[in-house]
């Protein structure tokens, strides 16, 4: 009698959890689809929007199915302004990729130091590094833009490329140092006894191990200096503009060509798409799993 | 091919733990030295002072009469063999074997022919191209032995390699670590908790606690002529008992009121000192148990472990617990009262400060 009646209680408490569960794993699917189309759908109006043709632009309502053509590309790039947008792009490439290179490499040395050595004022020094990330970085424009016109760098790839290396590596030595931090201290003893120098043992053993973090910062580098905008239109006019300067411009002076000026956003998020995804496949975790019980 | 000589060693860490302390040792050339102790003893800190991967306070380390303790760890040819194998992840076993090689800048080719030639000895060429993390524990050891074989260095360094195998495998590559290392005849420094892997492949045994050297010589040295508590319980299992002793006269004692016969030496040495605190200790195989005798040692016994040809038989007495290892056809059953008797001449003395009243002497 009794244990009918707890089988009973039982039966009905699975058939109650069993119908909780249904539609709250679907809720969740639904809360995550809507927040998703809800963070790309701005894509979607730049992208489809270069695709239109002007009078499609402005149909209301919208129109959902329309004919994609090319023309607006071709305008921005070949029709309109003086210069055409290659050349800055061609600008943002060049500055992106050697401030990456140089945040990641000075960066994961700095990082291995930190992760590796003590020295006096270790914490301090590191806190100090951070610290650097701390005031907005419109606080530093007046000073920054005196220091590079007295050096005579205004409009030039350099001051740039300097800026946004020191602006990347903050992050990327705080990353990295976690990184390097995990890789069993035994690895590199073995390394140290099988008669690598420490510099050896970096290039070598250390840095192919943190493969993944080398990756992720490069990311987050490249993305950081090919957005950037406020340092990027104080500091140049032309000659070492970058994509987003261009846009910038681009709406004032041609009024409000948005086919064009949506043709340029598109192909001003395409390359660090493109890299993104190239870098994807390297950013698997546990490489060093294995090595050690 | 070296002979290494520490002097007056002593490392003392920053927060005041002195992990080494006035090491005196000599390994002598091609000898294969075991460093035995319970962990945190100082062992491993001995090696890796050795290795230069630690800085040590004073004193300092000679090969072959040229100190080598200024050197950074890359100049002083050593080998090391890693607890957790220290493998290189991203590198095939191959490579990984090679590292040493390549760090000498070898021509590939003869990079290529030792490295095949030790992984023929090891029984390994099958898993030369396979990554540490696609292999077993053993298998990554191995590759681990063959790292430190490749460059034939002038010590081996061996730090608990076998502490994370498993015990059939221990035994394996254990005889296999003894049998290269006669071959290419290296000093080899080993270090263990592990007192049977001790015994079974070192020449010398040096065992140490507390950062300081206790004792060196032979697993039976250590065994039969512990120089005092630390060493005669540590070596020998199930370990050693002890009995607090009253002294009856300058050359008698008794335990709990029964005369304990000594041997001659044990009676000389006993009239050497003043000492009334003394502890008679003796090994669970120097007992025999009988029906309890009046005026005798008795006590009850409290476990029988069977081992399959002996049991250790654990006995409560009124001077103390005690064990006795007995052939399996004679254990007694638990609560059982015995009589406990033993050989005079395999007794050991201790005094007040755990010294050994016989060491050095022959007692047995």
């Amino acid at each position: 009698m009794t244990v009918g009646l707890v089988r009973n209680k039982d039966l009905k408490a699975g058939v109650r959890r069993s119908a909780a569960a249904w539609p709250i794993g679907t809720l969740r699917y639904l809360v995550a689809a809507i927040f998703t189309g809800f963070c790309l759908f701005p894509f979607y109006v730049i992208v489809t929007t270069a695709l239109k043709t002007e009078t499609a632009i402005f149909a209301w309502p919208p129109v959902w199915n329309f004919k994609p053509t090319l023309q607006s590309f071709y305008n921005a790039l070949f029709v309109f302004g003086g210069r055409s947008a290659i050349s800055y792009l061609i600008n943002s490439v060049i500055i992106s990729a050697v401030s990456t290179f140089l945040a990641v490499v000075l960066g994961a040395m700095a990082a291995y130091g930190f992760a590796r050595f003590s020295f006096a004022g270790k914490r301090h020094l590191a806190f100090w590094i951070l610290s650097t990330r701390f005031a907005p970085p419109v606080a530093f424009i007046v000073p920054i833009y005196l220091m590079v016109q007295k050096a005579g760098m205004l409009d030039s790839h350099i001051a740039l490329i300097l800026i946004y290396t020191a602006m990347n590596l903050s992050l990327v030595i705080w990353i990295l140092r976690g990184f390097f931090s995990e890789i069993p201290i035994e690895i590199e003893e073995a390394a140290l006894v099988d008669g690598y120098s420490r510099l050896q043992i970096f290039w070598r053993v250390a840095l192919p191990l943190v493969r993944p973090g080398i990756v992720s910062t490069a990311i987050l580098s490249a993305i950081f200096s090919w957005n950037e905008f406020l340092y990027a239109m104080v500091l140049t006019q032309s000659k070492a503009a970058t994509l987003p300067v261009y846009l910038a411009g681009f709406s004032n002076s041609m009024g409000l060509a948005w086919g064009e000026y949506m043709a340029v956003g598109t192909m001003a998020v395409l390359p660090i798409l493109v890299f993104t995804f190239a870098l994807q496949k390297h950013l698997v975790r546990g490489l060093t799993f294995g090595a050690v019980k | 091919m070296a002979r290494i000589e520490f002097k007056d060693v002593s490392k003392t860490y920053p927060d005041g733990t002195r992990a080494i302390v006035d090491l005196n040792l000599v390994v002598e050339d091609g000898e294969l030295l075991c460093l035995l102790g319970p962990s945190g003893c100082g062992k491993s800190s001995t090696i890796r002072v050795l290795a230069g991967l630690e800085t040590f306070s004073d004193g300092m380390i000679l090969a072959d009469n040229n100190r080598i303790d200024h050197l950074p760890p890359q100049a002083r040819d050593c080998a090391m063999i890693f607890e957790n194998y220290a493998l290189y992840p991203h590198l095939t076993a191959f490579e990984n074997i090679a590292m040493p090689l390549r760090a000498r800048r070898l021509p590939a080719a003869e990079i290529k022919a030792r490295v095949t030639k030790i992984a023929r000895i090891l029984r390994m060429e099958h898993l030369m191209g396979r990554r540490p993390s696609r292999l077993s524990g053993g298998e990554k050891q191995r590759v681990g032995i063959g790292r430190a074989l490749v460059r034939e260095p002038a010590m081996f360094l061996m730090d608990e390699p076998l502490g994370h195998l498993e015990a059939y495998l221990r035994v394996e590559l254990r005889a296999e670590i003894r049998k290269l290392q006669e071959r290419l005849g290296i000093t080899t420094i080993y270090v263990t908790h592990d007192q049977e892997e001790a015994a079974a492949i070192a020449d010398r045994i040096v065992v140490m606690s507390a950062g300081r050297l206790q004792q060196v010589g032979s697993f039976l040295d250590l065994f039969d002529r512990p120089v005092n508590r630390f060493v005669a319980e540590f070596v020998g299992e199930p370990p050693m008992v002890f009995l607090p002793v009253e002294r009856t006269n300058a050359d008698s004692i008794a335990v709990k009121g029964v005369r304990i016969p000594l041997s001659e030496p044990l009676r000389a040495a006993l009239r050497t000192t003043q000492d009334r605190e003394l502890i008679l200790g003796i090994r669970p195989n120097d007992f025999s148990l009988g029906p309890p005798v009046r005026d005798h040692l008795n006590g009850t016994v409290t476990l029988v472990q069977p081992q399959g040809d002996h049991a250790i038989v654990a006995v409560s007495t009124p001077a103390g617990p005690a064990t006795a290892i007995v052939p399996s056809d004679r254990r007694p059953a638990p609560g059982a009262t015995v009589g406990l008797t033993f050989a005079g001449e395999r007794l050991h003395l201790f005094d007040s400060a755990a010294r050994a009243l016989n060491k050095g002497e022959g007692d047995g």
